[in-house]
């Protein structure tokens, strides 16, 4: 039993990774912008496919990069054509739009690659398990969540110590007095929706790895990115990283004695937390008025 | 104010403009007959949603069945036109299509629906409207069996056919310990059910069952559980992309080299989905386009690859085809489109060679309306050697009234409208 618990303890921080990965994408865009993005599932959906058509061109590796940047490049035009002019009006606004932008985006994948799923294989060195006894830790998963640490990683430098990071951090906290300060304000939104829809893009190609890429693959990742932001504390990038691996271990661990129970475990955190702490773990108070 | 000086606002010509473009999405799919007075059909399927390759699929075999009627006459010297709604995996949204396809398009019969539950409560509508409506792909047992109804015809198998055509095969080839990864719904209860009665009557055992919600994307937490429990055979009875992404997993665990994959249903539509190296286990397909000596299957095959672009046709694609001709056939030989005389005359109704498209004899059976369909035992395969999509390797092909319960053991009893 001890064993068991072990690992789906590890294999839930492993899940957990993954959904850091996607909501702190959610995230970036939600905290500056004031955009609940529902079509961020959309978006993974759209890296997968990307990644999948570029692949016999340019290898997994490539599409390992190219993908997301092609998604980041989709992100921006959709920022610029229909996000944009909904700044200034109430998030419920930008809500029902992305909503709306989720189903759309999810018929225009099947429109173009069909309703089929499409095959991903990924390379061979990765698809192996690393020991026996730890059958779950495969060289994939692990790649998984180096790839998260690395995003991670940079994301955090990337907000710290560069001036358009800085810029956005304050930009979260007052937009007003940054947008004084001679700051355009546009562009920083610009760049930070690009950054989040990017993180999205990467998402979906490691998903299309293990999951089954299909135009619905990203509904069912988007709810827990949602939970992982809320349980973390909506405004704190380091909550959100702290939110998904709970999530994750939560559900795994959940998983040995109930499994039927693993989903809505993560709905329970969320309602225990917001009971308790409703700013979230590390979210700072009235962040969402 | 005269008429020139009040011209078309800008403004209304975008918004009709607008209402145009809107119009052409809403409204049905609507195949043009000629003729006054066309014969509808409705066929009401989860286009949109998980399940929208295998309901896309059913819709071009509907499709084609009517092309190929309206060809050599229509019905009762009339065309039938086909009116395709959406239920987007939804049971409310499949209940009020068909509600609407009956009340507002007057169709004469229904078809539908790839879900379970959305089948079971498109029957109470078409029971309540007496519609003579023909389950195309929804499996779980009550279909058929107690919830079963006068008007109500399936033509996919039922969980249990699909258990017993794998079971004892399974026993024999892999061992008696089994482990069940099942779908925690309707359809996934009836069919783990109906396998762990067969391998209990086997002498085997059952190491344990991993209930997966629908929609589950990540199958470790089940899967080192069914390691734990090392049974010879994990089954698998998920399907969709569930199946994808649990044969997937199972494969980058290793765990296939360990334990035996099996399972009851399995669909083209899954292992085109997958990688090669996941394309493992034993399954039964309920049709296979691939067969010997059969002329008139291979005319088939080129027609639908015709139409989609060079896809050939699935068991999803063979439902549809099978309930068009169905209604079309028992309608054209009993001269009449009233449900009730349909309903009865397709009790004992043999589909001829040119629409069964299989060996043994299928029919319809009076007793529960359920469809007497082969099962086709085989093995998955990692890469098709003579076509890319010949995926699967069929060993046996047997008959539905060798799958089938008696139907006194359905729990099946027909109430007929007085």
């Amino acid at each position: 039993m001890t064993q068991l618990l072990l690992f789906n303890v590890t294999n839930g921080l492993i899940i957990g990774a993954f959904y850091v990965l996607m909501a702190l994408g959610l995230s970036l865009i939600l905290n500056l912008s004031n955009v609940i993005n529902f079509a961020h599932g959309g978006f993974l959906v759209i890296g997968g496919y990307i990644a999948y058509t570029i692949t016999p061109y340019v290898g997994f590796w490539g599409a390992l990069l190219i993908a997301p940047l092609a998604t980041a490049v989709i992100g921006l035009i959709v920022e610029r054509l229909l996000i944009r002019p909904l700044y200034g009006r109430d998030p419920l606004y930008s809500l029902l739009l992305t909503f709306g932008l989720a189903f759309l985006i999810e018929d225009g994948t099947r429109f173009i690659w069909g309703a089929q799923g499409k095959p991903v294989t990924v390379p061979a060195v990765l698809a192996q398990p690393l020991s026996y006894e730890f059958f779950f830790i495969t060289g994939y998963r692990l790649f998984m969540v180096a790839m998260v640490i690395i995003s991670v990683t940079l994301l955090f430098v990337l907000l710290r110590y560069t001036r358009l990071g800085i810029r956005i951090r304050a930009g979260t906290l007052d937009l007003e007095t940054v947008s004084a300060m001679g700051i355009n304000v546009r562009m920083l939104r610009s760049f930070n929706f690009a950054v989040g829809i990017f993180l999205a893009g990467l998402s979906g190609v490691l998903a299309a790895g293990q999951l089954g890429l299909e135009p619905t693959m990203g509904t069912g990742l988007l709810m827990p990115s949602f939970i992982a932001i809320i349980v973390g504390g909506v405004g704190s990038l380091p909550g959100t990283l702290i939110g998904g691996l709970l999530i994750g271990v939560a559900s795994g661990v959940t998983a040995v004695f109930a499994p039927a129970a693993s989903e809505a475990i993560m709905y329970v955190l969320m309602a225990v937390i917001l009971l308790l702490r409703p700013r979230g773990l590390l979210g700072e108070e009235g962040m969402m008025t | 104010m005269s008429v020139l000086s009040n011209p078309i606002d800008r403004r209304v010509i975008l918004k009709s403009a607008a209402a145009v473009g809107v119009l052409q999405v809403a409204s049905p799919f609507v195949i043009s007959a000629r003729g006054e007075t066309p014969i509808r059909i409705g066929m009401v399927d989860p286009l949109t949603g998980v399940y929208a390759a295998v309901a896309q699929n059913e819709v071009a075999g509907a499709k084609l069945a009517v092309e190929e009627i309206n060809a050599k006459g229509g019905v009762l010297g009339r065309p039938i036109e086909l009116l395709v709604e959406d239920s987007a995996n939804d049971v409310g949204t499949g209940v009020q299509k068909t509600r609407k396809l009956i009340e507002r398009d007057q169709a004469s019969f229904i078809i539908g629906d790839v879900n379970s539950g959305i089948a079971q409560a498109m029957a109470q509508v078409t029971a309540e409207k007496k519609v003579l409506h023909i389950v195309s792909g929804g499996h779980t047992d009550g279909i058929t069996g107690k919830d079963c109804k006068w008007n109500v015809y399936r033509v996919c198998n039922t969980t249990r056919m699909e258990a017993n055509s794998v079971s004892e095969l399974l026993v024999n080839k892999y061992g008696k310990k089994w482990h069940f990864i099942t779908p925690d719904y309707a359809f996934g209860h009836t069919l783990q059910q109906a396998c762990a009665d067969n391998l209990k009557k086997l002498g085997g055992t059952v190491t344990g069952n991993e209930l997966a919600p629908l929609g589950t994307n990540d199958f470790s937490a089940y899967l080192i559980k069914a390691r734990a429990a090392n049974p010879d055979v994990l089954i698998l009875l998920p399907q969709g992309s569930d199946m994808v992404n649990c044969l997937k997993q199972i494969v980058q665990f290793g765990i296939d080299k360990q334990i035996h994959i099996a399972g009851t249903q399995q669909e083209l539509e899954s292992l085109e989905a997958l990688p090669p190296e996941a394309r493992i286990g034993i399954w039964m397909f309920e049709w296979y386009w691939k067969q010997e000596n059969n002329a008139r299957l291979a005319q088939f095959v080129a027609d639908v690859r015709k139409r989609t672009g060079g896809k050939v046709p699935t068991a999803r694609t063979w439902f549809g085809y099978t309930s068009v001709y169905s209604f079309a056939l028992v309608a054209n030989r009993e001269k009449t489109l009233d449900a009730l005389k349909l309903a009865q005359a397709l009790g004992d109704f043999e589909l001829p060679d040119e629409v069964k498209l299989q060996p043994n004899k299928v029919y319809y059976r009076r007793g529960d309306h359920q469809l007497m369909t082969s099962a086709f035992v085989g093995q998955a395969v990692s890469k098709g050697e003579s076509d890319p999509e010949d995926l699967f390797r069929v060993d046996s092909i047997v008959a539905g009234d060798n799958t089938a319960p008696a139907v006194s053991e359905t729990g099946c009893t027909l109430q007929w409208p007085a």
